[in-house]
């Protein structure tokens, strides 16, 4: 069969890291092709150059045969390909039949809108997906995730789109709703609608797709039917890498429980977690994108409060209500985004590293600017930051010493708990070895140290123990002489607890 | 969807030193320029001009805007803003004349009622924006209307009069040679300043102002400092306007009518950025005094009052303008002549 | 990853649509309406010459000016702008206005000129904002001052006599019915329909609900907040020829408080501050509003000081309601 699309030799680099090398992708009228692949591994950015939102550095993109290149989105979907986000796009002020047609809607005279016309051809493209239950005149803004999904479908084949990329389209339906989507899968498929589907759920793979290729790393592994491959072959596709043996981790006594969380929640992402962390220990905390991991350790560190549970610090129970208060109690977390989280990028290094702790850089109030030099200086030798001086603004540096000032801002707290949240994302080689030799030297010092990562050597070759957390809660826990890529990977995907290979120490933590 | 791990974009905007080290010696010395070419030009327009009466007279004025100039710095830095300052004169001044008359309470108790009173108000705002959530904007906006209408309505637009002599020592008498209401710029001045420049306290306005996020994560209470601004506009508001009243001794419904304007003109003027992050106590102060000389040579040279504000309008757009774009202005000439400060 | 993403329309930012029956009966709309009746009756049954027929008409009418701007207003406001200017503005055009007619314009001239003129300090504002990306508020502000400065240094502040007799557009009575009146209810609709149907309209709706969203639907926001501070510019225009021939003489002043009056109409008429959401019909009811309960502090004999007061707290209280809506709804979508 005649592709509709086809992608070859697809590379695409930002800043710091290569997205795809080399990849490639195609697409059949009336099939539905998964694309598979873990956290990093290219498939966002693989739908992005197909929908037109990048540019592929190299590579070819052919629709029917022919050449095309999409300067913007609009390219795309004028050419026949529709994108349906997690996040969705819709105007929540405006009717259903109005979003429907957003951007091209049937015109009367004097280019007023038709709305007759609209508003019937809406109700004919809902009809022939068999959703019955969506009023063309209501406001999408009163409407359930599930109904919106549907209207963002029928947007999709308003624009007579031959083919429709779904990115994670069960992530926030009910179950009820992920039956009908499913349904209405398939009726597209019998309208030759060719499907990209997108899903970090193995069985909705195998439940809908007939055709599954697999990215790591930003290359392409492999396609093929379906019917062809295990859950377990998949999974082994993903992860096939071998694990850099770089971490330079130091033999480390492990002391007592220095904090221990009993079932803690917080809507929506954490929903009864529980853990416990020893002191020199390094526990890896792994999980897709949207599992809830950064969200449980803002929770701990009270950046978002806890609604329900217990946070125990060294044995003595603990309200952490804001970060003040968790800081003040030993509890430091390296957040996730340093460029908006971590750092004020206008402001210098050494107003960075002491900002967490102003207050023992100052006397009565009054900041003593030869005690934040010296904090400074200390912290720039201490992990080996690479600036002219501590009057350097943050801006200018690489990812890996911006990361570094972050890390050292929080060291300068002299914490008991360190949570770091992707502490090498976006850095470099040689700085993220330099990181890792840190937490290992930290941990040595006697720190408990939780480090969430979606970089699984990292996780693996780092961590005394390993915890798998999906959709707000704790499902799997490895020792690190148990824990393998592929049953983490597993863990993380998987619907239900049938993992073969390690025993769990505990089973999912509410 | 994973997150692309750093884009370029904030790297070409100017870094908060660059723009720092550009209001400095730009702004404030094309400050210091205009004020002396201003100065000259005004001389010419009357003799009357650069006498020292005339000056120190001057400063009776701007002390008023000034005070309230001081919070108003820092409420910027921090990336917000407050429109009712001018009314929160107002209705401190009707509370002064109004308890005082009216209550029979004695002068020297309503003066802390004044006082009490622009804190109040200060601190409402305070926590609407910080607990409930309304933008600056808006708030500030809702309650300049809310605070003259309270005025204009407890006073029923009557003014109060008749205050005894002492009281006018404040507002009309002076020390060493100064206005004492010059002393009282001058000592909270400082006060401003060292605070913002040295402490905890003004480090994390700066921080704020820049990266609010950035500074929540960082375990900066900033609600609580937010709180603490924005009852400091209130509470010098208060002072402005028993300074006021003690130098005109009436007090009026329409007191601090319009005084907005000059404070954030001055405020912009003396290099804060409007959008937040920068700025200087010093520099505010230049601007006080700029619009204070524009305001008064103008004057003396036959301009009216009203015309004056159009120029007083006209500098708060410039200003911006000058903020906005000498900033990158500035920095993309001297990217030019430093070395590339970043790593590979 | 909460924390950092950013959704391309945030759903939550909206009123939610008539799901219970009950809430879409308590639509801002109705709510004013109903608020405008029950001042009626309880003023009226307090003192009867409330709803006396010339009350009764000059409530109506006393603010048709006044709607007349807030459509513009609203424009600004949905966009996520604001104007303070735009009593300055109607000051200057007011008098250029009358300036006209008395030295001999066409009347109708007279009437035109200043809407143009109106559209012309727009599209400046428009620049500053759009292009110089300068806050609105900064702009407006100054503009504020520009505007009344220049006026009163022009003219001192003295009135226009001697209008020629037919300059009183706003004195007309077609059928009985005041002329401003027309002027607000047609221009209210047809800017309702405009808002609510065509695609400028809506694009105004996008650029002040998510920038984002509506930059990747094409659209262009700097034209968008030009033709927003125009159509404000031919809106303030129209007003300040209502206002300007409402009487035989115009004082060359600037209204006080006018621009504050114009904002709590379109605010408390539930044009959301925040951007995005509301409807100039709205902003409509709440300047009747705003009328009736000035008149009611004159008839109960409340102090007609209190007024703005008033329209302080109506403010507050309408943007408090906002907020705690849209609270609500970020709530019920996460649980």
């Amino acid at each position: 069969m005649q592709p509709i699309l086809e992608l070859e030799h697809i590379s695409k680099k930002f800043p710091g890291v290569q997205a795809l090398t080399d990849a490639r992708f195609d697409m059949r009228p009336g099939e539905v092709h998964a694309l598979l692949g873990e956290n990093g591994a290219g498939k966002s950015t693989m739908i992005k150059i197909i929908s037109g939102v990048h540019k592929p550095d190299t590579g070819d993109i052919r629709l029917d045969g022919q050449r095309v290149s999409f300067n913007n989105p609009r390219e795309a979907q004028a050419k026949g390909i529709a994108t349906i986000y997690q996040e969705l796009s819709l105007y929540p002020e405006l009717s259903v039949a109005e979003n429907i047609f957003m951007g091209h809607a049937p015109r009367a005279m004097f280019g007023a809108v038709d709305w007759r016309t609209m508003k019937r051809r809406a109700a004919e493209i809902l009809d022939s997906l068999q959703i019955t239950d969506l009023d063309v005149e209501a406001k999408v803004g009163g409407l359930t995730v599930g109904k919106r999904q549907r209207v963002e479908i029928a947007k999709a084949l308003s624009l007579n789109a031959r083919i429709l990329i779904m990115d994670e389209p069960t992530a926030a339906l009910t179950e009820a709703d992920v039956q009908r989507l499913f349904g209405i899968v398939r009726l597209l498929r019998e309208r030759n609608v060719g499907i990209t589907y997108i899903s970090h759920r193995l069985e909705e793979v195998f439940v809908l797709a007939d055709r599954v290729t697999v990215l790591r790393d930003g290359q392409y592994v492999g396609t093929d039917d379906v019917k062809n491959v295990t859950q377990d072959k998949l999974i082994s596709m993903m992860v096939g890498r071998t694990i850099e043996n770089l971490f330079p981790k130091l033999p480390t006594e492990i002391g007592k429980p220095v904090l221990e969380v009993r079932n803690l929640w917080r809507k929506p992402l954490c929903r009864g977690v529980s853990m416990t962390l020893r002191a020199g220990e390094i526990v890896g905390l792994a999980g897709l994108v949207g599992s809830g991991r950064s969200e449980f350790a803002q929770t701990v560190f009270g950046f978002t409060p806890a609604q329900d549970g217990e946070i125990i610090l060294d044995g003595k129970p603990q309200k952490i209500r804001n970060p003040g208060e968790a800081m003040s109690k030993g509890i430091a977390y390296v957040p996730e985004d340093r460029g908006t989280q971590g750092l004020v990028r206008q402001m210098r290094i050494r107003e960075n590293v002491s900002l967490a702790v102003l207050r023992s850089v100052s006397r009565g109030g009054f900041i003593d600017d030869k005690l934040e030099r010296e904090m400074s200086q200390h912290a720039i030798r201490q992990l080996g930051i690479r600036a002219f001086s501590g009057e350097q603004v943050v801006n200018k540096l690489s990812g890996g010493n911006q990361q570094k000032v972050v890390v050292a801002k929080w060291l300068a707290s002299k914490p008991k708990v360190l949570i770091m949240d992707e502490p090498t994302r976006g850095v470099d080689v040689g700085a993220k070895s330099e990181i890792h030799r840190l937490i290992s030297e930290l941990a040595q010092q006697g720190l408990a140290i939780l480090m969430i990562s979606s970089e699984l050597p990292e996780v693996l070759g780092m961590s005394d123990r390993v915890l798998v957390m999906r959709e707000g809660r704790i499902v799997a826990e490895f020792e690190r002489k148990d824990a393998t890529q592929e049953n983490v990977v597993a863990a993380m995907m998987r619907e239900s607890m049938d993992v073969t290979d390690a025993q769990p120490l505990r089973t999912a933590g509410d | 969807m994973s997150a692309l791990p750093e884009t370029k974009a904030l790297d070409d905007a100017p870094s908060f030193s660059e723009r720092l080290s550009s209001a400095l010696f730009r702004q404030e010395g094309v400050l210091v320029l205009i004020g002396i070419v201003a100065l000259v030009v005004l001389a010419f327009g009357s003799e009357n001009f650069l006498t020292v009466d005339n000056l120190l007279n001057q400063t009776r004025f701007l002390a008023e805007i000034g005070l309230i100039a001081l919070p108003m710095t820092y409420i910027i830095i921090t990336g917000g803003i407050d429109l009712s300052v001018g009314a929160i004169v107002g209705v401190s001044a009707i509370m002064l004349g109004v308890s005082w008359q009216n209550w029979g309470l004695p002068l020297e108790l309503a003066i802390v009622v004044c006082i009490i009173t622009g804190v109040i108000a200060g601190l409402v705002n305070g926590l609407f924006i910080v607990r409930v959530g309304v933008p600056p904007l808006i708030m500030t906006l809702a309650t300049l209307a809310l605070y003259r209408g309270l005025a204009e309505g407890i006073s029923e637009s009557r003014s109060v009069r008749g205050y005894p002599d002492w009281f006018e020592e404040l507002g009309q008498g002076s020390a060493l040679g100064l206005p004492t209401q010059l002393w009282v710029l001058i000592i909270f001045a400082i006060l401003f300043a060292v605070v913002l420049a040295r402490t905890t306290f003004g480090r994390s306005l700066y921080a704020i102002g820049n990266n609010e996020l950035g500074a929540r994560f960082s375990g900066i209470p900033v609600g609580r400092n937010k709180l603490i601004i924005y009852s400091l506009s209130g509470l010098m508001a208060g002072i402005a306007a028993w300074i006021f009243v003690s130098r005109t001794t009436t007090t009026r419904s329409d007191y601090g009518s319009g005084w907005e304007l000059d404070v954030i003109a001055a405020v912009v003027l003396g290099g804060t950025s409007i959008f937040g992050g920068t700025g200087t106590i010093i520099g505010t102060m230049l601007g006080i005094v700029l619009i204070q000389l524009l305001k008064n040579g103008l004057a003396l040279t036959g301009v009216t009052s009203d015309a004056t504000i159009v120029i007083i309008g006209s500098v708060l757009i410039l200003s911006i303008l000058i903020n906005n774009y000498a900033g990158a202005i500035f920095g993309a000439l001297t990217r030019r002549l430093r070395p590339t400060q970043r790593n590979p | 990853m909460a924390a950092t993403a950013q959704p391309l329309v945030q759903a939550q930012r909206s009123r939610p649509a008539s799901r219970f029956k009950l809430s879409s009966l308590l639509s801002q709309e109705v709510i004013l309406a109903l608020a405008i009746i029950i001042i009626i009756v309880v003023v009226g049954s307090v003192n009867a010459r409330y709803v006396s027929e010339r009350n009764l008409t000059s409530i109506f009418l006393g603010n048709a000016y006044i709607a007349v701007a807030a459509i513009g207003m609203s424009m600004v406001i949905i966009s996520g702008n604001i104007d303070v200017s735009v009593g300055s503005l109607i000051g200057v055009l007011a008098t250029l206005s009358g300036t006209l007619a008395v030295n001999g314009v066409p009347i109708w001239l007279s009437w035109v000129i200043p809407v143009f003129a109106g559209m012309l300090v727009g599209a400046v504002i428009g620049f500053f904002v759009a292009y110089l990306k300068i806050p609105s508020i900064v702009v407006t502000l100054g503009f504020l001052s520009i505007l009344k400065g220049g006026l009163i240094s022009i003219t001192n502040g003295e009135w226009i006599r001697d209008l020629p007799d037919s300059f009183g557009l706003a004195q007309e009575r077609p059928f009985g019915i005041p002329m401003p009146v027309y002027f607000m209810i047609v221009l209210t609709i047809l800017a309702a329909l405009w808002m609510r149907y065509s695609a400028t309209g809506r694009a105004i709706y996008a650029v002040g609900g998510n920038k984002e969203a509506a930059r990747l639907s094409g659209i262009s926001e700097p034209r968008i907040l030009m033709t927003v501070f125009i159509l404000n510019g031919f809106f303030v225009g129209i007003a300040s020829i209502l206002f300007a021939t409402q009487l035989e003489i115009i004082q060359t002043a600037v209204p006080a408080g006018v621009e504050l009056l114009i904002i709590t109409a379109a605010v408390v008429g539930g044009v959301s501050i925040l951007g995005g959401t509301g409807t100039v019909i709205g902003a409509m009811l709440a300047a009747i509003l705003l009328s009736a309960i000035g008149s009611a502090l004159v008839f109960i004999n409340v102090s007609p000081f209190w007024l703005r007061a008033v329209q302080g707290v109506l403010i507050l209280m309408t943007v408090l309601a906002d907020l705690l809506r849209r609270r609500r709804n970020q709530a019920s979508l996460k649980g």
